[in-house]
């Protein structure tokens, strides 16, 4: 059996697959499917200091190969979103929160709040939400704010600080190279692309929130490029995601350069998609021998690769 | 507890110009009100699953009613018997049932999906039903003698007056209702489920009503599904509902 495990930092995953933030609930609403221990690691949705009631509805509506989504980060706050964390201290998962806010100051206090959680393995810091007016993606396109804000947040936890990107910016690799500099352990990329419907019929936005978030199979292979990109130029651990329905799909991010990859729309429509994942990736590096996932980290960029 | 499991196509059904009868194949026991969430394409495209009601359910067949709106029930209504077809559930909240002198449901046109479901397990155990039956005009009375012969009282109204009671059917509703001794369970276009919410409140019975909103998960992960309750707050119709104690949303 080919070794799966992969590190991003100091957290070590006992295979590369999670799902993607915001698309996983707070873990529980998929375990009537299958045991939550065979993900590489639980992602739970965007926590923010106070509980955020999130956008009107719609919220979500359906587009070619994909959909666009304009929630608004709901939570209900960090020290509710606390305890829903501790139940997941029963699966042999690590836990990642993803953490967003208004300032610098209410993305420091979600981080004290959750630094003394055991079950809290990693935070992911959304610079990338296209949905919320203040914060969210504001800090994520500008290299200097990203820099602030890591720079920030760095001295805050030895637990592994990664760094979610925007892909609505005119260079991602800017803004991955700011994250970098500041202390990121990984990045993650990417988040939704900027979009929109219109209803013919009532002859307006489809979304309360005008725009929304674009997700699914339709971003994947703007996602793929991105992530090439973007390991062409850090160091450090990237995890994939944008499009990913199955193994091939995690496959392809991999070979681009991703360490880990994360899953995000799929589960909507596939609620068993990560183990699935997890079960391709294994039967591919079996057939290939590759004896270890790392082997195929970046594979596609090695000129010597036959 | 939801699963996902392939289904087979037992039976496939017009039953009127564009409302289907579907039966699938398969252990999924599910409770009146409770829906499932089935794929109507093996591609991307269309990409989310599609909601419905469970319209019957025995220990190894799933019925589903259904009317084809747009891209993703016009491909399920293109599929054949003995086609597999992938299904998530059951999800959602039941009908509660609960004790009053006088139990009435009442549909609005498709609406009157869940219901069915509802109302033969209602008559199981021995209660005593009113079914009060809405629509524009007879034809989308759909199945409407299913419900007639089950119910023990039967009503029906619709707009163009081609089938009983011309008018709407929360006409009905207000005569049928006996003061604080009623308990009402409502399905059907929005403006009928707040009608019927009204008059339930006004005469101090208890009612639950069955809503819709667009899903994509369906089990409460993506909070795509919300509608704003009566505090104000937004709660999944997927999971917290989508049967609602109605002064819960409206
Ligand atoms: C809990 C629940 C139970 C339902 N039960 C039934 C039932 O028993 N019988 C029945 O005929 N219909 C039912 N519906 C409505 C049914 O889901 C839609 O008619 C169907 O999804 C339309 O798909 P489409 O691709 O044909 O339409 P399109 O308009 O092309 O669909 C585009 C997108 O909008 C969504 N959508 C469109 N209309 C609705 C709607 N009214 N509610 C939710 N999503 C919608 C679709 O799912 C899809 O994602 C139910 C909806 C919900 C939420
Ligand atoms: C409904 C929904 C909610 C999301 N919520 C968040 C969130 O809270 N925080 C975040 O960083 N990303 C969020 N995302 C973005 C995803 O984590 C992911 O980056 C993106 O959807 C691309 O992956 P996919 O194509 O596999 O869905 C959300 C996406 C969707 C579809
Ligand atoms: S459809 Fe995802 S939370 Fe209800």
């Amino acid at each position: 059996m080919a070794d799966l495990t992969v590190s991003l930092g100091r957290l070590q995953l006992k295979n590369p697959v999670m799902p993607a933030s915001g698309c996983f609930g707070y873990g529980e609403e998929y375990a009537s499917f299958y045991d939550l221990s065979v993900l590489g690691a639980i992602v739970v949705k965007g926590t923010t200091v106070n509980p955020w009631p999130g956008n009107a509805p719609q919220r979500i509506v359906e587009t070619p190969a994909g959909m666009l989504n304009a929630i608004g980060l709901q939570n209900p706050g960090v020290p509710a979103a606390k305890i829903k964390i501790r139940r997941l201290a029963r699966y042999n998962s690590p836990v990642i929160v993803n953490v967003s806010g208004h300032s610098v100051e209410e993305y420091k206090e979600v981080i004290s709040v959750l630094e003394e959680e055991s079950t809290v393995a990693a935070y992911e810091i959304n610079v990338s939400c296209p949905n919320v007016k203040a914060g969210g993606m504001a800090f994520g396109t500008k290299p200097e704010i990203v820099f602030k804000l890591v720079t920030a947040l760095r001295p805050l936890t030895e637990k592994t600080l990664i760094v979610k990107l925007s892909p609505n910016v005119t260079d991602i690799t800017e803004i991955a190279t700011a994250a970098e500099s500041a202390g990121a352990d990984a990045l993650s990329l990417i988040n939704t692309l900027v979009g929109m419907a219109i209803d013919i019929e009532k002859r307006r936005p489809v979304l309360a929130n005008i725009t929304g978030g674009l997700s699914g199979p339709a971003v994947k292979p703007v996602a793929l490029r991105m992530v090439w990109q973007v390991t062409d130029v850090v160091n450090i651990p990237v995890i994939g995601m944008g499009g990913i329905s199955s193994a091939e799909d995690a496959i392809e991010f991999m070979l681009a350069g991703a360490t880990a990859v994360a899953i995000g729309a799929a589960n909507f429509v596939n609620p068993t998609v990560c183990p699935e994942v997890v079960a391709g990736i294994e039967a591919y590096l079996h057939k290939y021998n590759f004896s270890s996932v790392r082997e195929i980290v970046g594979l596609a960029k090695r000129a010597d690769n036959t | 507890m939801a699963k996902k499991m392939l289904m087979e196509i037992l039976k496939h059904e017009k039953v009127s110009s564009n409302v289907f009868r579907l039966t699938l194949g398969g252990k999924l026991t599910a409770q009146p009100g409770q829906f499932v969430q089935v794929a109507v394409s093996k591609t991307y495209d269309p990409f989310l699953k599609r909601p419905f009601s469970v319209h019957d359910c025995s220990a190894d067949t799933l019925t589903l009613l259904y009317r084809v709106l747009g891209r993703g029930t016009g491909l399920l209504a293109g599929k054949r018997t003995g086609e597999q077809l992938e299904v998530v559930g059951p999800l959602g909240t039941a009908f509660p049932v609960e004790t009053a002198d006088r139990i009435i449901l009442v549909a609005g046109g498709i609406g009157s999906a869940p219901l069915f479901y509802l109302l033969k397990s209602l008559r199981a155990a021995g209660k005593k039903v009113t079914f009060l039956y809405g629509a524009r005009s007879k034809e989308e009375l759909i199945l409407r003698e299913q419900y007639q012969m089950l119910a023990d009282e039967y009503g029906e109204a619709t707009e163009d007056g081609s089938c009983g009671h011309h008018g709407l059917v929360t006409e009905l509703v207000a005569d049928a209702l006996d003061k604080g001794r009623t308990v009402l369970y409502a399905c059907g276009p929005e403006a009928m489920l707040r009608a019927v919410a009204e008059l339930a409140k006004a005469n101090n019975c208890s009612c639950y009503v069955s809503l819709e909103a667009h899903m994509a998960c369906g089990v409460g992960a993506c909070l795509g599904c919300v509608v704003a309750n009566a505090q104000g707050e937004y709660v999944r119709v997927c999971v917290d509902g989508p049967v609602f104690p109605a002064r819960e949303v409206f």
